[in-house]
């Protein structure tokens, strides 16, 4: 069985391709395992790892000298300093640890929508950055999160915890309506230790949309936006929808009636095209990295070119 | 309006009940289509509206209610089948007969029984000419009027009397394909044959419902149009009369020719004849023309009725073609020169071919042969012995003018019945002179002449000598040109085959001869005889078919069947057989028509032939049908039918059809939505 059945399962089919595909093969997992995520700042880890950190440790690099003091290892002990100049100096080495990476995958109703396109490619590229940081020895949790906290996976280590995350993510719970401003508060609330924190989400949220990135940045977070878009949801006039109907909110947030006329879509597809603008204006403008991902845009092609243009992977 | 199918009272429950039925459709709320979206508040903001488009929202409800119970009154209404009341009467057939005769142009003063509309103000100045209102544009509004007028079970017919007969639509209800046969007609030269043109109405309308016959005419016909109309009013088909009549003011070319002088073929003589058909006297100024240019031009003062046969002399012939024109006088209207067709005349001159002179004598006297030999340029001279040259003789049969000067031999028999001199005929007895002896005399003195006369115009006859002569028989008509002591010695006849000039003596035995008069008096005969030669065909006039001799028009006969006929119109152009000579001709419209021999001896040859109207009875404008019975008189124009096509529950029902079409069309294009 592939991963991506191991994933979803075959009660949940690829919309784009009528059923399992490849997509999360073998090959891929090989590539993934030779990226890495980048964070711009250096986070303080709790285990020993691949990563630099401020602690001065067992690393291999040298970083200092320091008197030595009662119970130091001898073996650090720098020899040649002693016998040339008789002073007791101990080797300290900088200390490697890992990276706390946390993935927030928004499974409100918004992204179930339809046939839950978005949430499956979410999951796909959250899996898919779960298993670039577990094969590079980092910690990596995964919540999902609508207005609420649905579920965490707490932080595992190891490329072998990929198929729990796998299994999180297919268990988890759905639906609900978007509050990213509440989710990201709760997830920095619950995160001992600040870290790399990749919200994907449509970001369906008119006024708390960037709140929560913010909530987090504060939080001494660097938050990564991945916003996961359906083109069919963002420029609706290719559906040739017209007529009198009432638009029922997803996640139950009331009704309104319309007439869809070609103008009220193409005013639909430009007000939705400056809320994404605005959304990515945002980031930009607080260094928050941002990435639009359309799910039409293959899979593959987001993580390994995408992501790494955009500095979130190399 | 009357109601044919449902009651009114079965129309207003339907519409009554639908409207219930419509309004609380309306006031039940839509059902619609329910959407799930993702992002409903963007939504939201997209489709928030303003006050205005809200009001706008609500008032496109109200006229879509509207809108609906506008379709169900009209389809209520169908179902009652409303129909005016001029649609309830009996059917009509009605053929209008429009006169197209030559005065019909003439103006129409506005107070005939259909001029009271539109045009009645254009009527109000009768001398200016070109925006008058003529009787035919009164009539045709006049027929517009009862085609208007026409119900959807009548029918109608036009027909057009010209000088021939047509029919200008068909018998039918088609009020667009009976406008139609009334476009651009205009008055036709000549005058109509009412007598064929009221026949064909009466056949066509005889036998339908409601049959009935309107002329249209202004009563300015000739006899046998008057006694045709006559007829008509007094016959067992309705049959009325509109009279388009106005000012009868009136002045007309009647006659116009010319001819070449004989010893001056460039100049001509031309003859005009002016009709003053008006009430009043008139003045007009007559202007010939060549080409467009002005040759001659004479002012004319004629009472009410008068003619006057106009000679202009002198005029150059360096043109082929001639135009008289009628010109009102310097500093007044010519309103009362009247329709202007026939103010114009067209003239060809006539090519003049020598004349074919034969002379029989005996050879002893060469005195006249010389004479005439000096008129070589329009004089083809051959001589015939004496004793030949009777009526069989192929040169004395194809002369136009025989000289006989017989001298010591007797006249051969029979003579010739044509143009002839005759010189001394009663030496012998049993002559076949056509003037009769008297007696003779010996030593006859020349005491008396005719000094007016054109055959002795600068001759002087006194004093001459002569040892014989003869007296002759002057018969009543005839022309004693010369008297010896008061009885007649020399003698004119004129006869319908031709004229006889007798001189009484032999010329071997005078010293006439000698004398410097005697080619003058050579000349002078031979110019009398042409001005008298009738020959070329001046002109037609328009209207029927015209026999004319080809030979008449100068085109060589043998051989010859076919002549094409060009004109007057650019481009117009007919084919005319041959038959016996004679060709048939018709002509519609004044003007030059050229005939070009298609074969024969000249294939190619053209000719030249004017077409005149030429009529005076075509040029009165007044009205002469005279007093008709009662029924013939006709009333107003009648008001347009409200609706003259179809049932008018049809129309309801394309209304209301039109109506759901548009709101179709509007709900899918989200106008009305």
């Amino acid at each position: 069985m592939g991963v991506i059945s191991r994933l979803f399962g075959k009660a949940a089919p690829n919309p784009e391709t009528g059923g399992d595909g490849e997509l999360f093969d073998e090959a891929f997992l090989a590539r993934l395992e030779l990226l890495q995520v980048v964070a711009r700042r250096v986070f303080r880890g709790r285990t020993r790892a691949e990563r630099k950190s401020r602690k001065v440790g067992s690393g291999l690099e040298f970083a200092d000298h320091r008197e030595y003091s009662a119970g130091d290892d001898i073996r650090n002990l720098d020899w040649n300093v002693l016998m040339r100049l008789g002073q007791t100096l101990i080797r300290l080495y900088e200390e490697d640890e890992d990276l706390p990476i946390r993935i927030a995958v928004d499974v409100s109703a918004s992204m179930c929508s339809r046939g839950g396109r978005k949430l499956r490619y979410a999951q796909q590229v959250a899996a898919a950055l779960a298993y670039v940081g577990l094969a590079n020895l980092d910690r990596v949790g995964i919540t999902c999160m609508s207005g609420q906290i649905h579920s965490s996976l707490p932080a595992v280590r190891g490329k072998g915890r990929i198929f729990r995350v796998f299994d999180f993510l297919k268990a988890s719970e759905r639906g609900g309506p978007t509050d990213l401003r509440a989710a990201c508060k709760r997830i920095a609330a619950e995160s001992a230790q600040p870290g790399l924190t990749v919200v994907i989400s449509d970001f369906y949220d008119l006024d708390g949309a960037f709140d929560g990135l913010n909530l987090l940045r504060f939080r001494k977070h660097e938050p990564i936006a991945i916003q996961v878009l359906d083109p069919v949801e963002c420029r609706p006039e290719m559906t040739g929808l017209r007529g009198d109907v009432r638009l029922i909110d997803c996640e139950g947030e009331g009704e309104t009636d319309v007439t869809i006329t070609p103008a009220t879509l193409k005013a639909y597809s430009a007000a939705h095209e400056r809320f994404c603008d605005a959304l990515a204006q945002a980031c930009r403008s607080r260094g928050v990295p941002y990435f639009r991902a359309e799910i039409d845009v293959p899979f593959d092609e987001l993580v390994l070119r995408m992501f790494r243009l955009g500095g979130l992977l190399r | 309006m009357n109601l044919a199918g449902w009651s009114a009272t079965a129309v207003a429950t339907l519409f009554a009940g639908g409207a219930a039925v419509i309004t609380a459709l309306y006031l039940l709320k839509m059902r619609r289509r329910a959407l799930e979206v993702p992002f409903a508040a963007l939504w939201q903001r997209v489709t928030r509206e303003s006050d205005a488009r809200r009001i706008w929202r609500r008032l496109r409800r109200l006229i879509s209610w509207l809108v609906q119970l506008l379709i169900l009154a009209a389809i209520a209404l169908a179902l009652g089948d409303p129909r005016p009341d001029v649609w309830l009467r009996e059917p009509a057939t009605v053929a209008i007969v429009v006169d197209l005769s030559a005065s019909m142009g003439g103006p129409s003063e506005g107070a005939g029984p259909a001029a009271s509309d539109e045009g009645a103000e254009d009527a109000e100045d009768p001398t200016d000419g070109e925006a008058r209102r003529s009787r035919l544009d009164a009539a045709l509004a006049r027929a517009r009027a009862e085609i208007a007028a026409l119900g959807p079970s009548d029918r109608a017919l036009v027909i057009a009397a010209g000088p021939e007969v047509s029919v200008l639509s068909a018998l039918g209800r088609d009020h667009s394909a009976l406008l139609r046969g009334l476009d651009g007609l205009a008055p036709t030269p000549g005058e109509a044959d009412l007598g064929r043109a009221l026949a064909l109405a009466r056949n066509a309308v005889d036998g339908q419902p409601g049959p009935r016959i309107l002329l249209l005419t202004d009563g300015a016909v000739d006899d046998a149009g008057a006694k045709a109309v006559q007829t008509c009013a007094e016959g067992p088909l309705p049959c009325s009369v509109a009279r388009f009549q106005g000012p009868a003011a009136n002045l007309a070319i009647t006659a116009f020719a010319a001819r070449r002088y004989p010893q001056d073929r460039e100049k001509v003589e031309v003859l005009a004849e002016i009709v003053n058909l008006g009430d009043a006297e008139a003045s007009v100024i007559l202007e010939v023309q060549a080409d467009g240019l002005g040759i001659g031009r004479r002012e004319v003062t004629l009472g009410p009725g008068e003619s006057s046969r106009q000679i202009l002399g002198e005029l150059d012939a360096a043109r082929a073609r001639l135009e008289a024109r009628l010109l009102a006088p310097e500093g007044s209207a010519a309103g009362h020169l009247g329709p202007a067709e026939d103010d114009l005349a067209f003239a060809v001159i006539p090519q003049l071919r020598p004349l074919e002179v034969a002379l029989a004598t005996d050879g002893t006297n060469l005195f006249v042969e010389a004479a005439l030999l000096t008129l070589d340029d329009h004089v083809h001279l051959s001589g015939v012995p004496i004793a030949e040259a009777n009526a069989d003789h192929p040169v004395i049969a194809a002369a136009d003018v025989v000289f006989y000067d017989p001298g010591a031999n007797p006249l051969p028999s029979p003579l010739p019945s044509k143009d002839m001199v005759l010189f001394d005929p009663w030496r012998f007895e049993g002559s076949p002179s056509p003037i009769a002896k008297v007696r003779d005399v010996r030593r006859p003195f020349l005491t008396e002449q005719l000094k007016d006369h054109p055959i002795l115009e600068h001759v002087v006859v006194k004093d001459i000598n002569i040892r014989r002569g003869t007296i002759l028989e002057a018969a009543p008509g005839d022309e004693v040109l010369i008297r010896s002591l008061g009885e007649p010695i020399a003698v004119v006849r004129r006869g319908t085959s031709g004229s006889v000039v007798a001189f009484g003596f032999d010329l071997r035995e005078s010293d006439m001869p000698l004398r410097t008069a005697f080619p003058v008096l050579i000349s002078n005969l031979i110019d009398d005889f042409e001005r008298a030669t009738p020959g070329f065909v001046a002109a037609i006039p328009v209207g029927a078919r015209r026999p004319i001799a080809v030979a008449e028009l100068g085109l060589a006969t043998p051989g010859l069947t076919e002549v094409e006929v060009f004109g007057p119109e650019p481009g117009a152009s007919t084919t005319a057989p041959v038959q016996e000579g004679v060709i048939r001709v018709r002509a519609t419209k004044p003007g030059i028509l050229r005939l070009r021999a298609v074969d024969g001896p000249n294939p190619g040859a053209e000719v030249s032939l004017a077409v005149n109207q030429a009529s005076a009875a075509a040029s009165d404008l007044h009205d002469r049908l005279g007093d008709l019975p009662a029924a013939a008189a006709v009333e107003e124009a009648p008001s347009p039918a409200p609706l003259s096509q179809g049932p008018l529950w049809s129309l309801l029902v394309l209304l209301a059809a039109g109506i759901v079409a548009i709101e179709w069309a509007s709900y899918h294009r989200r106008w009305t939505v």
